[in-house]
């Protein structure tokens, strides 16, 4: 009986406790949309800074100011003006799959190019070293390497390609007009097939499961030139995006 | 689900004539070959019409935003927050080097000098050719890529000297020197450079026409009167971004 009383005790003290104890920052009592909007702002800049603090580069979306940055430790390396910037969500027979509300305050990370970027290093036999003969004594010395080819010759451009993070979430890049993309028609149409079952098969559960896509529209040499350098394991972070 | 074989419908009760549309789709149904199409016309609908994406536009704020960030907070915890914004903001603009920096993009050859915010100088230049240089008796490999990442300038030089590596003479198929003395070349790295770390430099060129073309072993080739601007605004610690 004792016993039973004292676990009574200490039960009620448990619940008055809870009751009358403040919440703790953050916690269920909703923020005004002055706070709320603060807070989000807060929780991209943290998200910055801890990208600017790594060794990697990233890549900075300002969808107030619409611009796309590539930067390192916090400096703007190149900057790109978007002409239209979306964001979206898969949807299966009309229902859509929506994030947490803050899914943007974090960092993203790994982005990789979607079509893939391919690099063909030229390889080179390096000749026999010649034995005591002079260089012009005639010896057949084989041809030298050709010049290697400009960014442009090497690399032609998808439109639009993607950048995918493995946070789920990718960068779709739109070029707007045309020049400096150096893609043949055919394969132009392969993009637009492949990049529409990728479409089918993310909406549907298939393969790469995005669960928010960022479409971003840059001039056609904007988008070129981005998909040509765009670093390896490239980041991301989005800020000035309002909340859905 | 039964995959029987198809079974033949009945007229309706009471109906002398053709069965009723829905009896008639129902059987259709029931029969084989319309089950194993099925699916993937289902898909086909759902791929045209039901699935897909929801995209939303997001307007550009610029002014607006300026404004309402300038408001007084309401809150105590707004208050917190916003200095907290501040702090952040101003740590993340402390970021920016406020005196000299070089930025080299090295996928289309171009090199920019910085003050600050504020561009000096855009000049061509040469980066790593990316070339895998393979030795025929030694089996070693060489990759002609210029490194990506920050860097700073450690060293500088006026009338540098090269100390050519292995891959120079292996490259022209020449016998490797066993006096160091043979490595020397004068005048190949042009008036100045400056070392930025694990053999890398910027330095002149002897091929000017070939500036904004991906030529080099590694290190960034610069036209002569651009050098002689880096060289003389970059101090020793100037970072350097290559990208």
């Amino acid at each position: 009986m004792r016993a039973r009383m004292l676990m009574f005790c200490i039960a009620a003290t448990v619940a008055l406790g809870a009751i009358a104890a403040p919440a703790p920052p953050g916690s269920s009592q909703p923020d005004d949309p002055d706070t709320a909007r603060i807070r989000r702002e807060v929780e991209g800049l943290r998200s910055e800074h801890s990208l600017a603090a790594g060794k990697g580069f990233y890549l900075r979306l300002d969808a107030g100011r619409q611009s796309l940055t590539l930067m390192l430790q916090g400096v703007s390396l190149d900057e790109y003006a978007a002409h239209g910037l979306e964001w979206g969500i898969p949807e299966v027979v009309f229902v859509d799959r929506r994030p947490a509300a803050d899914w943007d305050a974090a960092a993203f990370s790994k982005g990789r190019l979607e079509p893939e970027r391919e690099r063909d290093h030229l390889h080179f036999l390096a000749p026999p070293p010649a034995t005591g003969a002079s260089p012009d004594s005639g010896a057949a010395l084989p041809s030298p390497p050709p010049p290697p080819k400009s960014a442009e010759e090497s690399y032609s451009v998808p439109s639009p390609y993607r950048i995918a993070f493995a946070e789920r979430v990718s960068l779709e890049v739109r070029a707007r007009g045309e020049g400096g993309r150096n893609r043949s028609v055919f394969r132009r149409l392969a993009d637009a097939v492949s990049l529409r079952l990728s479409d089918l098969g993310t909406a549907i559960g298939l393969g790469a499961t995005e669960r928010v896509r960022l479409r971003v529209t840059l001039d056609a040499e904007d988008a070129a030139s981005l998909y040509r350098s765009l670093p390896p394991d490239v980041g991301l972070v989005v800020v000035g995006l309002p909340a859905r | 689900m039964s995959t029987g074989p198809p079974t033949r419908v009945a007229n309706p009760p009471g109906g002398a004539g053709r069965p009723r549309l829905a009896e008639r789709l129902r059987a259709l149904a029931r029969r084989r070959r319309v089950r194993t199409t099925g699916a993937p016309v289902i898909l086909l609908f759902l791929g045209l019409a039901g699935t897909g994406w929801d995209f939303e536009g997001v307007p550009a704020v610029g002014a607006e935003m300026t404004v309402s960030q300038a408001k007084r907070p309401a809150s105590r915890e707004a208050a917190r927050l916003a200095a907290e914004r501040q702090r952040l903001t101003a740590a993340l603009r402390r970021k920016v080097p406020r005196g000299s920096w070089i930025v080299i993009d090295q996928t289309h050859n171009r090199l920019r000098l910085m003050q600050g915010e504020d561009p000096v100088l855009e000049a061509p230049c040469s980066a790593g050719s990316g070339m895998v240089l393979k030795e025929g008796s030694g089996g070693r490999v060489w990759t002609f890529d210029t490194p990506r990442g920050r860097f700073e300038v450690l060293s500088k030089a006026e009338r540098p000297v090269w100390r050519k590596p292995d891959w120079a003479f292996v490259e022209e198929g020449e016998p490797i020197p066993k006096d160091p003395g043979d490595r020397i070349e004068y005048g190949s790295l042009g008036e100045y450079a400056l070392y930025f770390g694990n053999g890398y430099m910027i330095h002149g060129t002897l091929y000017e026409r070939l500036l904004g073309r991906p030529v080099s072993h590694g290190c960034i080739r610069l036209g002569k009167a651009p050098l002689r601007e880096v060289f003389r605004q970059a101090p020793l610690g100037t970072p350097v971004f290559i990208y």
